[in-house]
């Protein structure tokens, strides 16, 4: 399938998902279960790739001895536990990438 | 000036701290889309069809491996699916207008639209001019979030590799969920889907996101009945 397909697929159920609630083909209440899945969806798909991106290396390989990646993203965890803040969270993660990288 | 073109400006002023967050998340993006291979129209145009930083972040990184479509359509359109219960908290406010409104509002509906348009829909006494304020919180997310795009895409290959841009995917991710993860159920959700995606990193066709979801959502479920029942 061409790339452009894919997006515009991928846009046309977005703005469904978007729009659908607002046309009263919907239920105005879903079934609890429902809104409790579906809360727990941006928890359930970010924290995958959060992991994926730290402990997976570019060749695929899982790694945690002299992944500087790991540190980072604690600096930056904590960060964002304390300053909730994306420009702080991203300054600090960055930065001790950086200096490890630098340094070691 | 007229209540409308008030609770217009409303909406652009309550959403105008947000951007400081949209900006740095819009260049990453950009810059992401060009490196995954995506040309500078595809990128720009992503931001437009799509319009939603998350799903569009994955969408780079399913693009750049050999990922079915089916994969990445599944992918990106769970990450948005939580935009119903946006919708449906909305459709109360909304649902009389005519639908031309409702289809460019729908469109709008973003995350920090709807955290800041919410507020005021609530608090605010019921008046029919309510909507303008979602079309200024909205429209000025879309400048912004387009803006930033087209820099970050025209920056794309001139960052250097050694900076490993990338990594600024989990830390704007990291951002976004850390202060929100509270509940158990949140956590064990976090848990679940977060190993699974380790464990299962190298599944054919990038199937390891679905299933981490899949995993994530049916650990947060379990959580919460199992609290449920030693509450009762």
């Amino acid at each position: 399938m061409s790339i452009w397909l894919i997006m515009i697929v991928c846009g046309g159920l977005t703005f469904l998902s978007r729009f659908l609630p607002l046309t009263g083909l919907l239920p105005r209440k879903l079934p609890p279960w429902f809104e409790q899945a579906m809360g727990l969806v941006p928890i359930a798909v970010l924290t995958p790739i959060i992991t994926h991106a730290i402990f997976i290396t570019s060749a695929g390989g899982f790694s945690i001895a002299d992944n500087h990646r790991l540190p980072a993203a604690f600096v930056a965890l904590v960060t964002a536990l304390v300053s909730r803040s994306v420009v702080l969270t991203l300054a600090t993660g960055f930065a001790t990438l950086w200096g490890l990288d630098y340094l070691i | 000036m007229s209540p409308a073109l008030s609770e217009f400006r409303q909406g652009l002023l309550d959403e105008l701290p947000l951007q400081i967050g949209i900006i740095p998340f819009g260049l990453v993006y950009g810059i992401l889309g060009i490196e995954s291979g995506m040309s500078l129209v595809q990128t720009c145009l992503l931001s437009v069809i799509l319009f939603g930083g998350a799903s569009q972040i994955v969408f780079t990184q399913l693009i750049t491996a050999a990922t079915p479509a089916g994969v990445i359509i599944a992918s990106v359109s769970a990450i948005n699916l939580r935009h119903l219960l946006y919708g449906l908290s909305m459709a109360t406010y909304l649902r009389h207008l005519p639908f031309g409104w409702r289809a460019v509002l729908a469109y709008l509906l973003t995350d920090e639209a709807y955290a800041m348009s919410v507020r005021r829909f609530r608090t605010a006494p019921g008046s029919d001019v309510m909507h303008y304020h979602l079309l200024g919180t909205g429209l000025l997310l879309f400048s912004v979030w387009q803006l930033s795009t087209i820099a970050g895409a025209l920056l794309g290959t001139a960052v250097p590799e050694f900076l490993q841009l990338g990594f600024a995917v989990p830390l704007s991710f990291l951002a976004i969920l850390a202060p929100v993860v509270r509940k158990r159920a949140e956590i064990a959700a976090a848990l679940g889907a977060g190993i699974t995606a380790i464990v299962l990193h190298d599944m054919a066709w990038n199937l390891w996101l679905i299933c981490a979801a899949l995993a994530g959502i049916s650990a947060g479920m379990l959580t919460a009945r199992i609290n449920r029942n030693e509450a009762s």
